[in-house]
C-alpha cells in the first residue's frame, strides 16, 4: 500500500510505502491523522505549509456496496480549523485500486501564474503508481462543464478527474474540490470548508487517474469480507429509505423540504422563519412529479459513483426535456431556494449548475446570498438576481469576491448581524431552534456547522440507549457525542454516510460494516473498537483545532438563535452552554 | 355543534386524495369536519386508508411515522394544519431529534424500542 506525495514547490513526487502507523487508516481517519501530524496548526490555510490530503476509505475499491467515497482533508480557509469533506466518485475507486492509501499534496509554486495537472497511472514494471505532470494553465478561468469534456478528450474517457473551479483558482473560502460523476459531469464535490482554494493555492488544477492495470485492493480475509458485504447489501436492499425505489431513490434527499417545512424547521429567508410558503413547489415530490410531466415518464434517481445501491442523485429537467442540473440535493435546494425566498425550481437548478460550474459549495453559496439579500444587495425572492450574484462569484468581480469569501466574511463586509454560522461555516438546512439535537452537533463538531457530522447509528452499541432521557439537554449532548464518534468511523470506512439509515434499524448491517473492514485489513475490531476508533479521530481533530485557537468558546450557535424566537413554533435555542461543553468535555 | 375547517396537505402520491390542478407533487385542501372530529375522521373524509400514509404532522408537531400511528384519536380543532406524507418520504432521526411532537407521539416514542432512536418503525 502506498503514499503518494506531490510537492508543488518543485513539481516532484515520491511514492512511498504507507507508514506502518497508518496502515489501518482510511478516509477521514487518514486525512485527519496526516493533517494533525504534518500541518502546523497555525499555518496559513493557503500557504505552503498546509497540505491537501486525499484518501479513499478502508473498503473503497472493493465489492462493498455504496463505498466509492474519497475524503479530502487539510486546514480550512473557511473555519481556520481541520477539515474533512468527502465525495462519492469513480475517482475514489480508481485511487483505491492502485493501492494508494493517501495522496498528499504539499508545498506551493512561487510562480502562481501557471497551473499544473498530474496524471496518476499504474507502472506495471515497477509495481507501483507513477505520476506525470502537465501544464494545465489553459484550463483555468473556465466553466467546468466546458473544461471536463476538454480533459476527457485530451486524456481519454477512461480517466477520472479531481480538480477545482474558478472559486478555487481565486482562493475563495467558499470553494470545493470537484470530482466527476458517472456521466462525466463536474458534479461531485467535497464541497465544504474551502478545500478547493487549498488545491488552487498549490496551483494543482487536476489530479487525473487512469487505473488501467492496477492490481486492486488486497483483501486479507476474503470469507469474512464477503460475509460482511452480504450483510450490508441485504440491509441496504431491504430498508425503506435505501432500497431500490425507496425514499432516496424516488424523491432524493430533497424529500426533506416538505418534511422540514411542516416541522417548522426549514430555515427561510436567512433563518428568519421556519416555514416557507413556496416549499411544496421546490420539494423532492415536486421534482419527481415535475420530471414525470416534462419527460412523460417516471424518472428514478441515479448513482453518483460505481457500486451504489441507494442511487439518490436526481436531475431536474427543463420544460423542453433538457437537463438543467444534477443533482438538486436537499441542502442545495434549500440554500438556494427557501433560504433565499426563491420557489422557482428551474432557477434553483440553474444555480446548482452554476455552483458546479464555478466550483462553489452550494450550502455556503446559498447562505451567503441570503445574507446579501438581508443586507439589501438584492431582495429576497429575486432568483434572477441570485443567478447574477453567482456569475459575479465565478467571474471574480469585487462583489463576487466578497461573496466567495463565505457567509461569515460577507456578513461582516455587508454589515449584517444575522449570520448563521458556526466556526465560520454556514449552517445547513435544519433549524437548530426547531431541531435542537442537530443544533448541538452544529455547535460542537470540529468541522464548523455540518449536518453530516452526527448521524444516528446503533444506540444499543454506543451504550447510550436508555441511560438518559434523549430529549433532555444532557441526553441530547450524550447522543451527539456518540453519533459524532460513529460518524467519524463511517467516514473512514469508505461507505457513503447514507448507509447509516439502514444499519441503525437493521443490526446485521452494522455487523456487516465492521466485518467488511476487518476482512480488508485483517483486523479483529469489535463494535466497541469501531466506536473508540471514531472517538480517537475526533480527539485528533479537536486537538488540532485547539492548537489553531479554536476551543470550546467556538462551540456555540449564533447569538440571534438564543434571543429571536423562530416562527411558527416560536422557540429559541435554549440548550445550556454546559451541555454543549459536555460533548467534547466527556469524550 | 359547529363545523371546523382543517387545512390539509397531501404530499407525493397522497395528492390523489385531494390534489388540485396546478399543484405538482402535493395537494392542499380545506376539509370541513364536525367539532370534536379526530384524525381518523379526517382520514375517513378523505377516503384515505391510514395504511397509505407515513410521516404525519398536526400543526407542525410530529404525530405519526411509518409503523407508528398513535394519532388516530387525536382531536382536531378549527384551523388546524395537518400534513400527510406518502411512504416514500423519510425523516432520519438526527434531523428530528428534539422536534415538537403531539403528546400521543411523544409517549409512543418513549415506549418504542431504544426510546425511538430509529429512522423507521415498520415491523
Amino acid at each position: 500500500m502506498w503514499f503518494i506525495r506531490i510537492n508543488m514547490s518543485d513539481r516532484t513526487y515520491r511514492v512511498e510505502p504507507a507508514p506502518e502507523t497508518y496502515k489501518n487508516f482510511g478516509g477521514r481517519g487518514m486525512t485527519s491523522s496526516v493533517v494533525a501530524d504534518e500541518v502546523p496548526p497555525l499555518s496559513h490555510p493557503l500557504g505552503p505549509n498546509n497540505k491537501l490530503v486525499f484518501s479513499p476509505g478502508i473498503v473503497t475499491g472493493t465489492a462493498a456496496p455504496t463505498s466509492a467515497r474519497v475524503s479530502v482533508g487539510g486546514k480550512s480557509p473557511l473555519t481556520g480549523g481541520i477539515k474533512e469533506a468527502n465525495a462519492g466518485t469513480s475517482w475514489a475507486r480508481d485511487l483505491a485500486v492502485m493501492q494508494v492509501k493517501a495522496l498528499v499534496v504539499e508545498g506551493q509554486p512561487k510562480d502562481q501564474s501557471k497551473s499544473w495537472g498530474v496524471k496518476v497511472t499504474w507502472d506495471a514494471a515497477a509495481g507501483k503508481p507513477k505520476v506525470e505532470f502537465f501544464d494545465a494553465t489553459q484550463f483555468e478561468d473556465q466553466d467546468l462543464y466546458q473544461v471536463f469534456p476538454q480533459v476527457y478528450k485530451q486524456f481519454g474517457d477512461q480517466i477520472s478527474i479531481a480538480g477545482y473551479g474558478n472559486a478555487g483558482q481565486r482562493n475563495y473560502a467558499n470553494s470545493g474540490v470537484v470530482f466527476n460523476d458517472e456521466s462525466k459531469r463536474p458534479s461531485r464535490y467535497a464541497g465544504r470548508g474551502g478545500l478547493g482554494a487549498v488545491m488552487g493555492s498549490k496551483r494543482l488544477k487536476f489530479i487525473l487517474i487512469d487505473d488501467k492495470g492496477a492490481p486492486g485492493v488486497p483483501v486479507a480475509d476474503k470469507a469474512l469480507f464477503e460475509q460482511g458485504r452480504k450483510k450490508m447489501t441485504d440491509a441496504l436492499m431491504k430498508h425503506d429509505i435505501t432500497k431500490p425505489k425507496g425514499a432516496l431513490n424516488s424523491y432524493g434527499t430533497a424529500v426533506l423540504i416538505n418534511i422540514m417545512n411542516e416541522a417548522g424547521g426549514l430555515p427561510t429567508r436567512n433563518f428568519t422563519a421556519g416555514r416557507f410558503e413556496g416549499a411544496a413547489k421546490i420539494a423532492g415530490e415536486a421534482i419527481f412529479e415535475g420530471n414525470k410531466q416534462r419527460l412523460g415518464k417516471e424518472l428514478y434517481n441515479h448513482a453518483c459513483s460505481p457500486g451504489c445501491i441507494i442511487q439518490c442523485s436526481n436531475t431536474w429537467h427543463a420544460a423542453d426535456g433538457k437537463e438543467i442540473a444534477s443533482c438538486v440535493e436537499y441542502e442545495s435546494d434549500w440554500a438556494l431556494g427557501a433560504n433565499c425566498g426563491i420557489d422557482n425550481l428551474d432557477d434553483i437548478a440553474e444555480m446548482v449548475r452554476l455552483c458546479n460550474a464555478y466550483g462553489l459549495d452550494t450550502i455556503e453559496a446559498g447562505a451567503t446570498i441570503a445574507v446579501a439579500m438581508q443586507a439589501g444587495v438584492i431582495p429576497f425572492g429575486d432568483s434572477k438576481g441570485a443567478i447574477n450574484l453567482l456569475h459575479e462569484m465565478g467571474k471574480g468581480t469585487p462583489m463576487g469576491r466578497i461573496l466567495g469569501s463565505g457567509t461569515a466574511t460577507a456578513g461582516k463586509v455587508l454589515g449584517v448581524t444575522h449570520v448563521p454560522t458556526v466556526k465560520g461555516q454556514a449552517m445547513p438546512a435544519y433549524e437548530p431552534r426547531a431541531v435542537k439535537g442537530i443544533g448541538i452537533t452544529y455547535a460542537t463538531t470540529t468541522m464548523g456547522a455540518d449536518h453530516t457530522a452526527g448521524y444516528t447509528i446503533a444506540p444499543e452499541i454506543l451504550g447510550v440507549s436508555g441511560k438518559q432521557d434523549p430529549l433532555s439537554p444532557e441526553g441530547k449532548a450524550a447522543l451527539s457525542r456518540a453519533f459524532q464518534a460513529t460518524t467519524a468511523f463511517v467516514d473512514s470506512s469508505g461507505h457513503c454516510l447514507f448507509i447509516a439509515f439502514a444499519i441503525l434499524d437493521i443490526a446485521s448491517g452494522f455487523e456487516g460494516m465492521v466485518e467488511e473492514a476487518n476482512g480488508v485489513l485483517g483486523t479483529h475490531w469489535s463494535n466497541d473498537d469501531v466506536v473508540a476508533l471514531g472517538a480517537s479521530i475526533l480527539k485528533k481533530e479537536r486537538a488540532f483545532n485547539e492548537a489553531a485557537g479554536i476551543g470550546k468558546a467556538a462551540d456555540r450557535v449564533p447569538e440571534f438563535m438564543k434571543t429571536e424566537p423562530l416562527p411558527p413554533h416560536n422557540q429559541v435555542f435554549d440548550v445550556p452552554d454546559s451541555a454543549l461543553d459536555s460533548v467534547f468535555g466527556e469524550l | 355543534m359547529s363545523d371546523i375547517v382543517v387545512d390539509t396537505w397531501l404530499y407525493g402520491e397522497l395528492a390523489r386524495y385531494g390534489g388540485q390542478a396546478g399543484q405538482v407533487g402535493y395537494g392542499n385542501v380545506q376539509i370541513h369536519l364536525k367539532a370534536g372530529a379526530t384524525l381518523a375522521d379526517l382520514l375517513a373524509n378523505l377516503s384515505m386508508p391510514t395504511e397509505v400514509r407515513g410521516i404525519t404532522f398536526i400543526n407542525g408537531q410530529l404525530s405519526a411515522m411509518p409503523g407508528l400511528q398513535p394519532d388516530l384519536v387525536h382531536v382536531l380543532h378549527d384551523l388546524d394544519r395537518v400534513a400527510f406524507f406518502d411512504p416514500h418520504s423519510m425523516w432520519p432521526f438526527q434531523y428530528r431529534h428534539g422536534v415538537a411532537m403531539v403528546g400521543e407521539m411523544a409517549d409512543a416514542m418513549v415506549a418504542s424500542k431504544d426510546q425511538g432512536l430509529h429512522h423507521t418503525y415498520n415491523k
